[in-house]
């Protein structure tokens, strides 16, 4: 067991390898809004990465920065409207200071997003066929009516039926569920190497999400490709990602494997997320335990820890640091890091205090 | 579609004769005797009565309204006592005893050149409108923005009377830079019209314009806050086919709606201008037939406008519903 | 001087400033029908004269319906001769006698003034080159009988001629399209060769000033009835131009050019200096102000239509008597036709000591300087103005000479204890009264001030605005009337027989307050026939000083107008005869 912020020399020679392997990298991602009322720091020195062809969901509320970083690695946001500092390489390139229209030419290219909302996603004026094609042509020189051939292609391989009627629907013809496939065929178009999807089921019906989630993993399955997966639900997360990053207040406040943000949650908000989640193996006389409070003004962020406010835990911690210090991210085991100043064996018995309270025993996954 | 068509086509009818109705009724009722007024002073009951006879006001207004309708499909005939009686071939809208002219034949002479009018100063608010409000949405918060919104904001502040009043001092009195409007049609002498024109459509267009360009600025940025332009982006188009196909085609398409409307409410007539500027369009032949109390004259241009307008408003519906598939299933 | 519905209408064209509101005026000086003298330069023969117009057309061009001072004085000058006219002069009395002009002379009448004889001049052509002739004037006249096509115009035709009348009151001939009474017509207006005799029903000692209204011949071959003079039908001339187009509405315009059939040793009063007018219809009031005022080009030969507008006066004149220097030699301040009066209805208001009060508490300065003040018009003492010439007397209205006013003279802004004490002596507690006016933005400010002003007396008034274009037509009668409204009266010609009759009696045509007096039908009738033109003056002058005594008409104005030309046309003044520019005379300039 290695102790917090002590790594072994073998350690830092097996993450070299690691890194090596990276897809993706983040290094130090901050997203700054300056507006009337005073700079928005979106994202604030957000670091992660991930292999190839792997899964990594981010977790977190609304406001959390969550979908501002997939926007940041997708160069979507407005470099006149925010401040973008840090680095995020993808395969080897580096994003935030490449110029804008090698950004525009990877974007749908190597990298793709689908989005909460496929409703207002499509845009309403254009038949769903005539998107997909033009998203093949802005980075193929293709004829038309091949882009057509391949846009029907995709669209039946996504599971829409009838496709070549389908194909000249305008996106209010379709339903819902209809139109996220419609979202995922013209994201998956170009064989991109990283697919983002923000909220990919959100908005749609408790049956189809289901649908849409395996859709994603089979699909990912079969190009290979790299998945960040956004959700607020760590819910259904755990049979898909690999890996979880948990934001708070626009930073990461946990990360590590799948298995071990659901075995041994360390952070008090990840165990208040965790506690949220209606479970089939959860006594259902225990009532659902929501954090309190709400998330913090990204204005006015607390001092000290972002989430001491919503902490039950903050006085455990001597000397009031919660309330003065910011704590650091920091490995509490192998891959597994915490942002937290609760000591790491304190954190774990008051991670299996309450899993246990919830469930009587271990979280199985 | 058909169907569609077909239901707003007996809609628009049926529309308009509630509307000849009402007019008719409405004038009817209106107080005051144009048979009164024909007659000037000296004026005797009996020939008032000479009069309302001959204006045919002395029918009831059921008879005064079905010859009317009468007129309109089969001609009629005025002033059958008279030597020269005035013979109105259909369609007969009635006849101005205050211009002697056919009302049909009034209207006709007026409505090319409102018709150019409107056309003219139409293009140019919209051009500038248009490109002023798209020029500003993407420098959004620049001096460019702000130039363009502050230049709107004069432009929608001055009457159109003192801009027309402005130009004419300037332009023509002091610096003799163009000759007095005088119309001709385009067709007889191109350089004339223009000269005429050119004025009256700058000062139409100003008012407009002002409006255009703020409606087109915030209708862009609302559809650029939209979730299917931060498709397009991820989808990796460049910013020009994001902004001009996908961001201008949904932000235009309500701007296409209030031009059209806009765009018919000007064929009605656009009286400040037409006066100022010595236009014989339809504006002024309405408040000359308004001054005059000439019941047949206004009841034509009344009906005759607001064909124009709820025929313009089909236009625009069909014509939204090309643009936006949205509305075509309903 | 008339006052048709086609003036009222022109006036709301305009706007605000003019028509029935125009009613007002007051205080200062009396004016001079000239304002200012002439402009430097030579008559020029040739040329153009442009008459800059408001209007979308003429009110009329047909010689029997024009009834528009402005526009009797245009045709009389240049297209239209009747068989007399006013001479042309600046001076008052000089300018408002009548001279021989298809006649040979002003016309001889019989003993009793019931017969009146012109003889045609030899050498008068149409256009066209054939003679005028006797049967033409006397057809010319006979269309005036036909009310129901040719409406608007002068009826003293109807009204003097020896025709017997119908049931119903009307004219028992009923004009030369319908033919019905043809034969009593051809009785009382008989041709002998070229001399044209007219049988009256009653002595008219001024018939030949009657017959410059309206008594113009037109051909029966040229007659299309309603139409003619309209687009399509123009007139034909007798005088020394012809109508060579004419268009209506904005941008239309009335050419005029040389008569070449026209002879000049037949027509002793036209100078006929221009070689074209041309009339160009609906310029805007405020651009045809500036493009006078800078009288550039074409403008240079230009003279108005219409008023000065208000904003522009103060650049022009100085006071309404005197022109800045810039605009010396053209521009002209002077009366228009028109006294402003209220109308009282004599049947709802019956207490002569109410109707008393109520002028006397009518803060007149007030009004006054809400129409424009002095350059507006003078305070007036009754209905007949002074432009009218002899029949002209104050009635001493103004100056507390009347009983009633016992000495005292009433301010102008009125004397609210005095109307009380008139109050008083009614018996009755003031009446509520509602005022009746035609509904323009300055109007109803002075009906704010008529409110305010008789409230201070104690009436209760109620304002009751009607529609601009239908206010005649409303308050004619009684029953959509209320008890006191706005009207304006103007003189046909130089005698006030034109004025107290139309006024006064029902058979009038202008009785809004709709008095029908055996002993006043009587004392006016006896003025009418009246042979001694001295005499009738003075029974002119004592009815005008009985309208006040009795307060008929409650006197507000006598107007004032002010009007413009370009730098290079003259003469530059008011022609007494219908406040009019003199046309016949007019010229352009190097």
């Amino acid at each position: 067991m290695i102790s917090d912020g002590v790594i072994t020399d073998s350690e830092v020679m097996r993450r070299e390898a690691a890194l090596d392997r990276q897809f993706l990298t983040v290094n130090d991602l901050a997203v700054a809004f300056p507006t009337e009322d005073g700079l928005v720091r979106a994202v604030d020195g957000v670091s992660l990465s991930l292999e190839k062809g792997k899964t990594l969901a981010i977790v977190g509320e609304s406001g959390s920065g969550k979908s501002v970083t997939a926007q940041a690695i997708m160069g979507l946001v407005n470099r006149k409207a925010a401040k973008v500092t840090g680095e995020i390489w993808l395969d080897g390139q580096e994003l935030v200071a490449m110029p804008d229209d090698d950004v525009q030419a990877l974007r749908g290219d190597e990298m793709a997003m689908i989005f909460q909302d496929p409703m207002s996603s499509l845009h309403p004026f254009y038949r769903i066929g005539d998107q997909i094609v033009e998203a093949i042509r802005a980075h193929r020189s293709m004829g038309r009516s091949f882009a057509r051939r391949e846009a029907l292609e995709m669209l039946r391989h996504v599971g829409i039926p009838a496709v070549e009627r389908r194909i000249d629907a305008y996106p209010h013809q379709l339903s819902g569920g209809m139109r996220q496939r419609v979202m995922i065929a013209m994201a998956l178009i170009n064989s991109p190497d990283l697919l983002i999807a923000d909220e990919p089921t959100t908005a749609l019906d408790v049956t189809v999400q289901a649908q849409i989630m395996e859709l994603i993993q089979s699909l990912q399955a079969e190009f290979g490709t790299t998945v960040i997966l956004i959700t607020h639900d760590l819910g259904i997360v755990a049979d898909v990602a690999d890996e979880v990053a948990v934001m708070y207040g626009g930073r990461i406040v946990e990360l590590g494997p799948t298995r071990a943000i659901y075995d041994n949650p360390e952070m008090p908000y990840t165990l208040g997320l965790l506690s949220s989640i209606p479970r089939m193996d959860r006594d259902p006389n225990k009532r659902l335990d929501p954090i309190r409070g709400n998330p913090p003004s990204p204005i006015k962020l607390p001092k000290g820890c972002v989430f001491q406010p919503r902490c039950n835990y903050f006085e455990r911690v001597p000397g009031g640091r919660c309330f003065t210090e910011r704590p650091e991210l920091l490995e509490a085991e192998l891959d597994h890091s915490v942002r937290c100043h609760i000591p790491h064996e304190e954190r774990q018995q008051i991670a299996n205090d309450v899993l246990h309270a919830l469930t009587g025993g271990p979280t199985p996954l | 579609m058909a169907a569609y068509l077909v239901r707003r086509v007996v809609g628009m009818v049926v529309l308009l004769f509630l509307l000849s109705v009402t007019v008719f009724v409405l004038f009817n009722l209106l107080p005051g005797d144009p048979a009164r007024l024909t007659c000037g002073k000296a004026c005797t009951p009996q020939i008032i009565e000479a009069n309302r006879h001959r204006l045919g006001l002395d029918q009831p207004v059921l008879t005064q309204y079905t010859n009317f309708v009468k007129g309109i499909f089969f001609g009629r005939t005025f002033s059958e006592d008279s030597p020269e009686p005035i013979i109105c071939h259909a369609p007969c809208l009635g006849y101005s005893y205050n211009r002697h002219q056919q009302v049909l034949a009034a209207i006709a002479d007026a409505a090319p050149v409102t018709f150019w009018l409107a056309v003219g100063a139409f293009l140019i608010w919209i051009v500038v409108g248009i490109s002023m409000g798209i020029l500003a949405a993407l420098n959004r918060g620049s001096w460019v923005d702000r130039t363009i919104m502050g230049i709107s904001l004069i432009g929608y502040s001055m009457p159109s009377f003192f801009i027309g009043l402005l130009l004419i001092f300037f332009v023509i009195i002091r610096f003799n830079w163009l000759p007095f409007p005088s119309y001709v049609s385009p067709f007889d002498n191109p350089i004339q019209f223009l000269q005429t024109m050119i004025l009256p459509w700058i000062v139409l267009a100003v008012l407009n314009a002002a409006f255009y360009m703020r409606l087109t600025r915030n209708q862009v940025l609302e559809v650029f806050g939209d979730d299917y332009i931060r498709t397009a982006r991820a989808k990796g188009l460049p910013e020009r086919v994001v902004v001009v196909k996908h961001a201008l085609r949904a932000g235009l398409t309500p701007i296409v709606t209030a031009a059209g409307l806009d765009l018919a409410y000007l064929l009605g007539g656009a009286i400040i201008s037409e006066n100022i500027f010595n236009l014989p369009g339809l504006g002024s032949l309405a408040v000359g037939s308004v001054l005059n109390s000439d019941l047949p004259l206004i009841t034509g241009i009344t009906l005759v406008t607001a064909t124009i307008i709820i025929f313009a408003n089909l236009v625009v519906d069909l014509l939204y519903a090309v643009i936006d598939p949205r509305v075509r299933v309903g | 001087m008339v006052r048709s519905k086609a003036w009222l209408l022109r006036g709301f064209a305009v706007g605000v400033a003019f028509a029935l509101t125009l009613a007002a005026c007051g205080g200062g000086n009396a004016v001079s029908s000239q304002a200012s003298g002439g402009a430097s330069g030579a008559p020029k023969t040739g040329g153009t004269i442009y008459l800059l117009s408001l209007n979308q057309q003429w009110d009329q061009v047909d010689p029997q319906r024009i009834y528009t001072g402005e526009d009797l004085a245009f045709f009389g000058g240049t297209i239209q001769r009747s068989l007399t006219s006013y001479k042309y002069s600046a001076d008052a009395k000089e300018g408002t006698s009548v001279t021989a002009d298809l006649a040979t002379d002003t016309g001889k009448p019989n003993a009793t003034a019931t017969e009146w004889s012109f003889t045609l001049r030899d050498g008068v052509t149409w256009q066209d080159g054939s003679p005028v002739t006797c049967e033409d004037v006397k057809y010319g006249v006979s269309r005036t009988f036909a009310t129901d096509v040719i409406n608007q115009g002068p009826t003293y035709q109807v009204a003097y001629l020896d025709i017997p009348s119908a049931k119903d009151g009307s004219s028992a001939y009923k004009g030369p399209y319908k033919k019905t009474g043809q034969d009593l017509y051809d009785k009382a207006v008989t041709c002998n060769g070229n001399t044209i005799t007219f049988k009256l029903s009653k002595p008219v000692p001024d018939f030949n000033y009657t017959v410059t209204l309206g008594f113009s011949p037109v051909r029966k071959s040229d007659d299309t009835g309603e139409s003619y003079g309209q687009p399509g039908h123009l007139v034909v001339s007798d005088g020394p131009y012809m109508v060579q187009s004419y268009s209506i509405g904005n941008g239309g315009k009335m050419v005029l050019v040389r008569n070449p059939k026209w002879n000049k040793a037949s027509d002793p009063i036209r100078a006929n200096y221009p070689d074209t007018w041309e009339v160009d219809f609906g310029i805007d009031p405020k651009v045809m102000d500036q493009r006078l005022i800078a009288s550039a080009g074409k403008d240079n030969f230009a003279i108005q239509y219409g008023n000065i507008q208000p904003e522009n006066l103060a650049t022009i004149f100085t006071d309404p008597e005197h022109t800045t220097a810039q605009f010396t030699g053209r521009a002209v301040s002077g009366f228009d036709p028109y006294a402003r009066y209220y109308w009282v209805n004599v049947n709802k208001v019956p207490d002569v000591n109410v109707r008393r009060a109520m002028w006397v508490a009518l803060d007149r300065q007030a009004i006054r300087l809400n129409i424009g003040g002095a350059f507006a018009g003078n305070m007036a003492d009754g209905v007949i103005k002074p432009n009218i010439g002899q029949d002209y007397a104050s009635t001493g209205l103004l100056d507390g000479s009347l009983d009633w006013e016992a000495g005292t003279k009433v301010p102008d802004n009125g004397d609210p204890d005095l109307a009380k004490t008139l109050i008083a002596k009614s018996g009755k507690p003031a009446p509520t009264l509602t005022f009746n006016f035609a509904n323009t933005p300055t109007n109803a400010k002075t009906a704010a001030i008529v409110k305010s002003s008789l409230e201070k007396a104690g009436f209760t008034i109620k304002v009751a605005p009607l529609e601009a274009g239908q206010y005649y037509s409303i308050v004619f009668d009684p029953k959509k009337s209320g008890e006191f409204g706005t009207a304006g009266w103007g003189a046909d010609w130089p005698n006030a027989s034109t004025v107290i009759p139309p006024l006064f009696t029902q058979k009038g045509g202008w009785d809004l307050s709709q008095l029908d007096d055996a002993t006043l039908n009587q004392a006016v009738d006896a003025a009418q026939t009246d042979t001694d033109r001295a005499d009738q003056s003075k029974k002119w002058q004592d009815l005008n000083k009985q309208v006040v005594e009795n307060m008929w008409v409650l006197p507000t104005f006598f107007g004032l107008s002010q009007t413009l030309a370009g730098k290079k046309v003259g003469p530059i003044y008011r022609w007494p005869a219908y406040g009019s520019w003199p046309y016949g005379q007019m010229y352009t300039m190097p």
